[in-house]
């Protein structure tokens, strides 16, 4: 099993640094979890789908977590409806990607 | 949509990213999140649906024929779900994962009940009869393993045998049948095709856990699973058959099914 955290190769990419954009969510009429987090997440719609800054897409149940803040490398976030924690990574493309963290 | 904008902080106490893993179990693993979660997808939908007025299930004698097994055999696999999941609430490590099970066992009755409805509104008289005569033998060899499992009180073989294995083709299966199905049909399976996304990601993640605190068991579930994959390989194939998948769009799917397990180490 791979470890997220040991997989990334941070050289590989140079990671923007400075204040973060900060994002208003709204409701994309997610209905999967409690109202509370709906915005929070969203339906991905295939691969032609394009992701904000601030997503990034669950590998487990290929749902789109979406955070207030943009979202970089080393980050932890929480898929509700599938129940897991996820660190982000760039991917091979450059793209940002969400690892499971098991551990 | 997401806005780019000035936050006012508006979020931060409620950002499900900024709660404590423990926190974060403690809520998800609870029957108040379920509670608040199905709402969301069932309320409004009697027996899975909303879709009123004419069912536009398939007329042909031949596709009404082939959506009947399909269904059939989604009712056996539930029925294992079922009786797997209650049974293992009896040896669940801890009471989070207790609370769980429970949760499961109310989505796995649910989704027997609207598919028995489904069947009903097919035509098909005695369903208990029907679901007999029409399961796929390979499935019902799985459910047997699956049961056997149970009663062993063998924890990390039985979630991985149901809820990463048989969860995972379930939720592969469903969503390519849902795109190619009448609209009732679909509905009802869109929102089981949710409960399986918490099913599935409980699984993955208590397996996973437990994968790093005892590798040992690593060579156990490679056996459990070199036994159950010819089984449930033979499932998968014949329904993506039932249900008029491509054969050139098969391969993608098997492989979508298999994240999970690859994800786990397990990618022999």
């Amino acid at each position: 099993m791979s470890d997220p955290l040991t997989e990334f190769l941070p050289g590989e990419a140079r990671e923007p640094a400075g204040p973060r954009q900060r994002f208003v969510l709204d409701d994309s009429g997610f209905d999967e979890v409690p109202k509370k987090y709906r915005r929070f997440y969203r339906k991905w719609d295939g691969p032609a789908d394009v992701l904000a800054s601030n997503e990034v897409l669950c590998p487990v149940c290929k749902v789109v977590i979406r955070s207030t803040r943009e979202l970089r490398v080393g980050d932890r976030v929480y898929c509700m409806p599938c129940m897991s924690r996820l660190i982000v990574m760039r991917g091979a493309g450059g793209r940002l990607e969400a690892r499971v963290a098991y551990g | 949509m997401t806005t780019e904008g000035r936050s006012s902080g508006a979020g931060s106490f409620e950002e499900p990213h900024a709660l404590g893993h423990d926190q974060f179990l403690d809520e998800v693993h609870s029957f108040e999140f379920w509670f608040q979660a199905v709402e969301g997808y069932l309320s409004g939908r009697p027996y899975g649906h909303s879709v009123g007025g004419d069912d536009d299930a398939p007329e042909s004698d031949s596709a009404r024929d082939a959506l009947i097994t399909t269904l059939c055999n989604y009712c056996i696999g539930e029925t294992a779900a079922l009786e797997a999941s209650s049974g293992m609430i009896g040896f669940a490590p801890n009471r989070h994962a207790k609370i769980f099970l429970a949760t499961q066992v109310v989505d796995e009755a649910r989704h027997l009940e609207v598919l028995m409805r489904r069947l009903a509104d097919l035509g098909v008289k005695d369903a208990e009869t029907e679901i007999e005569r029409r399961a796929n033998p390979a499935l019902r060899h799985f459910k047997k393993r699956l049961l056997q499992l149970v009663d062993g009180k063998d924890w990390e073989a039985a979630v991985f045998a149901q809820n990463v294995i048989l969860e995972a083709m379930e939720f592969t299966v469903f969503q390519a049948h849902a795109e190619r199905t009448d609209p009732i049909t679909r509905e009802v399976l869109e929102g089981i095709i949710k409960d399986e996304r918490r099913h599935m990601g409980f699984g993955e993640n208590d397996l996973g856990r437990r994968l790093i605190a005892a590798p040992h068991i690593r060579a156990r579930l490679a056996e459990v699973r070199r036994e159950l994959d010819p089984l449930v390989l033979d499932t998968f194939e014949h329904t993506l058959e039932q249900v008029g998948v491509p054969m050139d769009q098969r391969p993608e799917l098997g492989r979508r099914y298999l994240a999970s397990v690859t994800r786990l180490g397990f990618d022999e």
